[in-house]
């Protein structure tokens, strides 16, 4: 009975398969070497992506793969980067974060699989096949999630002060003004100098683009004037005292949003399912917007979070690891499963078809997917370095001190020495600099 | 020093009666009293702060008063078991493997270690004992990453034995063993076995081992606790989370990334959980922490 | 029972005196027997050795060939090749001690260790003596309670107090609040070192008290009460008795946990998520995990380790000797 199911299933993946082009060389494969088993590993932090890759073990019998979970996206980079450079140890797949890409192709950690996977580029937003080929040539994984940002906020708070998701920056300012001056404890939200990856969605959704690749020379705009603006911005509403200063991903930040002194979240696609894991009980009080504009009438978005999957050097099963994410990420079923099993939000084209119901916790918007569709089309592109991780813990140090001392001429200066750390450290280490 | 300052050690049953310290009037002081549970409050403070946040379900954990206890400890438990097919019990026994065979192996090679540094002489004793004892300087977060890479060069990391392999060793151990070795083995002894015509190995194995006995115990609970609580060596090394110990697991619950909730409340119930094993061996065997520092430095 | 094992120990120390002995004064043995004899310590070492020279030289010799080295990519940086490994001299070392961040570091570990080792030896000495003066009949309790901050792993620990530190969460607000005052964010400005300070002075306690306690035992009773029968205080019997008696072990203990907080590391790093002030280059061992797991750049961060090694040899063997304890080096 079983079986028959799982040749049944087989056989409609097989099917649904031969749409995409990865199927040839697939074939190809299994065909030459019958009977041989071949063993992946897969690195990565998605939620019950072991039930996930069950779909495609169960359909694939020559290609099992077996999940790692990892402690996240971080651990997962320099345990993979260790392994690299150790010689041995990487896994085959590896969940990968789009910030991450440039510095893991830099390490050499990073398969090229164009020729292995054929052409998807259609089935990805721009912005998401950028990512993973640097604009080149070249093909180091297939997009698997994308976090376009999203606003949150606390319907019931809103609406008791008559006022209304804000459309513009300023409408945010005066709303955080407004909800403070009425409850001395409460905040519209917090600068939060734990998390790089959210201000650089801000600062690309006002038109930043912190690295750039110019023929064999890189660019690093940390403190362009786009990213000056956000941060001059959230310096004036720290140093005016109505958003908080405390760091997201804390206690204190659980207890309150619990207890509804945090009413909003400057937050992405995944928000909800953070605000069910920590804010159970504020269920039904919350809703999502587009993010706050600096220009109305032409309305942008940032990322926070998002990754692609992709196959380490180390892999001796190049062309059966392409197949696997080719499948993961492309297939119906593989799209199905990352939407309803893994509760990421998949970056391909066809993820809609996925994705009907809204999320349990915002079950009060139907729409919800809908926006988020809207969010992910206005997204600005954004080029990443091969340093990310040393500007990122530059902003942690400098924007730290900045939120502690509350004053708003050191948030531009904490961006000057995120820039200065960043290039020095490129430069330190050869890469051609422009600048 | 002459050789008339030696005096054979008297057999620990033949020790002064007990109770002669209550000679003399032994008036209960108060504030001795007071002080004492101050102390004992200050440290189980925190204990018992896990205690009650245990009990509390996830909404309540960030709501309700601190020190309220609530009724939901045992679906914690459940949840907590419940998690990825029961991870954690695997991370428990992970634990325990990883301190009870490190820290069993460690103190054999710690006793044979100390008992030749402290009862032989021989070419290059000081050097071997300074180097080891250089050892105890040196901080594992230094050492887990050339570790970790010298591993990789012959296949062993993301596997038992490079946690295992590593916490074989311990420079403390050996600084221990040798203190106890040298206070617990009275030369005689050994030159009345050598006589008696045993090998250095026979004598080791039947008269020094048992002799060590009870300073051996305290030796095993220190590495025991220090592989028990380590986090970096064990989070360098490994890949794959059917391996962790609980350090690591707990962490990993805890570090989720920015877009999956922290499972405070399971790590909280997990690190209560986490604690009983270690708190079980302190109680049964508290006779053992006894550690003399001092006692190899003096000198008659 | 403890008084036997007391006992025990006390005499131990008689018997430790023996391997002081140089080895002409001990029984004359054959030839034969010497030449059998003369490779059992070796033996016996060998195990220990190998592990030894397998995790701790090895890896040290090769954080310090990696100190020395250094990776350079030319143009982009991108793709196979693009990266090689080549010597570096002592530019790790430059850039290490020239770091901005990195002597703002070492003044705070001395900072923290000028708060933590005597805050934590002197609780322990004072609960210890405590104990030992037997007058109380929460002993066994108190023993046991200050005892079992031991058994909770750093990490787990700071997870903790960060709860209690934590105004929203934390139950000390509620108390404050009751009195009509704000309490202060501990995690902020220059509290946080105390913060930091009082997790090791909580985890460590214990710890020292057990040593000292033990040492404080093996004291025989007759040296001490004469002296209460000629009218002594407690408080006298134990600066002028037994303080002196068990200050070797006094020394021993300053020594490992002075070594510990130059290592300060678990603390700061779980606390650090919940403050602005923890900077990821808070402590030198912190700067060390920045540059190997945030920036992968395990060259500077083995050249720190170096200097950092070194520097710890220096103190601890430097106080050593300075207090001229032989604790370390009993054949001399």
């Amino acid at each position: 009975m079983k079986k028959t199911f799982a040749g049944v299933l087989a056989a409609a993946l097989l099917m649904t398969g031969a749409c995409s082009s990865s199927d040839d060389s697939d074939s190809g494969t299994t065909a030459t070497k019958p009977g041989e088993k071949v063993e992946l590993t897969y690195w990565t932090w998605a939620p019950n992506m072991d039930k996930v890759v069950e779909g495609w073990n169960t359909a694939h019998p020559d290609i099992h793969v077996t999940v790692n979970k990892q402690d996240g996206g971080d651990p997962a980079v320099t345990k993979l980067l260790t392994a690299i450079k150790a010689g041995s140890g990487a896994p085959d797949v590896m969940q990968a974060e789009y910030q991450k890409v440039p510095t893991l192709v830099s390490a050499n950690a990073l398969a090229d699989i164009s020729k292995e996977a054929g052409s998807l580029k259609a089935k990805f937003p721009e912005s998401a096949w950028n990512a993973v080929t640097l604009g080149g040539e070249a093909l180091y994984g297939v997009p698997q999630d994308s976090g376009p940002m999203l606003f949150y906020y606390r319907t019931d708070v809103f609406t008791k002060l008559g006022l209304e998701a804000p459309k513009t920056w300023d409408d945010y300012a005066a709303a955080a003004r407004k909800i403070h001056t009425a409850n001395k404890k409460q905040y519209l939200g917090t600068f939060s100098a734990n998390d790089p990856g959210w201000f650089a969605g801000l600062s690309q959704q006002a038109g930043a683009s912190w690295w750039g690749i110019n023929g064999d020379t890189w660019s690093v705009a940390i403190n362009d004037a786009n990213t000056q603006k956000v941060a001059t911005y959230w310096g004036g509403l720290v140093q005016e005292g109505v958003v908080d200063n405390k760091p997201m991903y804390t206690p204190e930040w659980n207890a309150a949003l619990n207890d509804g002194t945090q009413v909003g979240w400057l937050s992405s696609v995944w928000g909800p399912g953070v605000l069910e894991g920590n804010a159970a009980s504020t269920k039904g009080k919350w809703k999502a917007a587009l993010l706050p504009q600096w220009d109305a009438a032409a309305p942008a978005n940032g990322n926070w979070g998002g990754s692609a999957t992709s196959v380490t050097t180390q892999s001796k099963h190049k062309e059966q690891a392409a197949q696997f994410i080719a499948w993961l990420n492309t297939d119906p079923a593989g799209i199905k499963a990352l939407a309803g099993t893994a509760n990421v939000y998949p970056a391909s084209v066809d993820s809609a078809a996925a994705l009907t119901e809204p999320p349990a916790f915002l079950s009060n918007q139907p729409d919800f997917y809908t926006i988020a569709a809207e969010a992910a089309k206005i997204t600005k592109p954004f080029t990443y370095g091969p340093n990310v991780n040393v500007a990122y813990s530059a902003y942690n140090d400098a924007f730290g001190k900045a939120a502690a001392s509350k004053k708003s001429a050191d948030f531009p200066a904490a961006l000057t020495t995120m820039q200065t750390t960043t290039v020095d450290d490129m430069k330190n280490t050869g890469f051609k600099v422009a600048g | 020093m002459t050789v008339s300052t030696v005096i054979p050690a008297a057999p620990i049953s033949t020790a002064a009666p007990s109770g002669k310290r209550r000679i003399g009037n032994r008036k209960n002081s108060t504030l001795a009293t007071v002080l004492l549970l101050l102390g004992a409050v200050y440290c189980l403070f925190p204990v018992l702060w896990v205690l009650i946040a245990s009990t509390k379900s996830s909404g309540e954990l960030f709501s309700t008063f601190t020190l309220a206890p609530s009724t939901h400890l045992f679906d914690n438990i459940g949840d907590l078991f419940a998690y990825r097919d029961g991870l954690y019990w695997r991370w428990m026994a992970n634990t325990a493997l990883y301190a009870g065979v490190g820290a069993a192996v460690s103190t054999l090679v710690s006793a044979m270690s100390g008992f030749a540094l402290a009862k032989y002489d021989f070419p290059g004793k000081k050097f071997v004992f300074n180097v080891i004892l250089a050892g105890v300087l040196v901080p594992g977060v230094i050492l887990a990453i050339p570790q970790y890479l010298l591993l990789a060069k012959i296949g062993l990391t993301n596997t038992y034995w490079s946690v295992l392999l590593p916490s074989m060793i311990s420079p403390y151990g050996i600084y221990l063993s040798r203190i106890f070795a040298a206070a617990t083995v009275p030369t005689e002894v050994l030159e009345a076995a050598r006589i008696d015509g045993a090998g250095d190995w026979r004598t080791f194995g039947r008269v020094v081992l048992p002799m060590m006995k009870s300073g051996l115990v305290t030796v095993f609970l220190f590495q025991f606790v220090a592989i028990w609580n380590n986090f970096m060596l064990p989070y360098i090394m490994l890949g794959d989370d059917h391996l962790y110990p609980l350090t690591v697991g707990l962490s990993g619950l805890l570090n989720q990334g920015a877009n999956q909730p922290s499972m405070y409340i399971t790590v909280v119930t997990g690190a209560l959980i986490s604690i009983i094993p270690l708190v079980v061996l302190f109680l049964s065997l508290q006779r053992y922490w006894r550690v003399d520092l001092g006692a190899g430095a003096v000198k008659a | 029972m403890r008084r036997g094992e007391s006992r025990a120990a006390h005499s131990s120390r008689k018997v430790s005196a023996v391997t002081a002995l140089p080895t002409e004064t001990r029984t004359p043995r054959t030839a034969t027997r010497r030449g059998r004899r003369a490779g059992a310590p070796y033996s016996f070492l060998a195990p220990a050795l190998i592990l030894f020279v397998a995790f701790f030289a090895a890896p040290i010799g090769y954080a310090a060939y990696l100190s020395l080295r250094r990776v350079k990519v030319s143009g982009l940086g991108l793709g196979a090749g693009a990266r090689t490994e080549v010597w570096a001299g002592m530019s790790n070392y430059a850039r290490s001690l020239t770091d901005p961040d990195f002597l703002p570091s070492v003044y705070r570990i001395g900072a923290y260790g000028l708060i933590v080792v005597p805050t934590m030896l002197g609780l322990a000495l004072l609960m210890a003596l405590l104990l030992d003066a037997g007058r109380t009949r929460v002993g066994t309790f108190s023993r046991t309670a200050i005892f079992l901050p031991y058994a909770v792993p750093a990490v787990v620990g700071s997870l903790l107090w960060g709860f209690l530190y934590l105004p929203r969460v934390s139950p000390f607000t509620d108390v404050v609040q009751l009195f009509g005052v704000e309490p202060p964010d501990v995690l902020t400005g220059s509290w946080v070192l105390w913060a930091v300070a009082n997790i090791a002075v909580w985890g460590g306690t214990g710890f020292n008290m057990i040593v000292i306690y033990t040492a404080l035992r093996a004291i025989p009773t007759d040296l001490f009460e004469a002296a209460r029968l000629d009218g002594a205080t407690d408080k006298q019997i134990a600066w002028r008795i037994k303080i002196p008696i068990v200050l070797p072990s006094l020394i021993m203990t300053f020594v490992f946990s002075l070594i510990a907080t130059l290592q300060v590391f678990a603390e700061p790093m779980t606390l650090k998520p919940l403050s602005n002030t923890i900077s990821s280059t808070w402590t030198p061992l912190m700067k060390v995990y920045r540059d190997a797991f945030v920036r992968n750049d395990i060259y500077s961060a083995a050249a720190t380790s170096v200097v950092i090694a070194v520097a710890t040899f220096a103190v601890s063997f430097g106080f050593l000797k300075l207090v001229g304890n032989r604790a370390f080096n009993q054949e001399d």
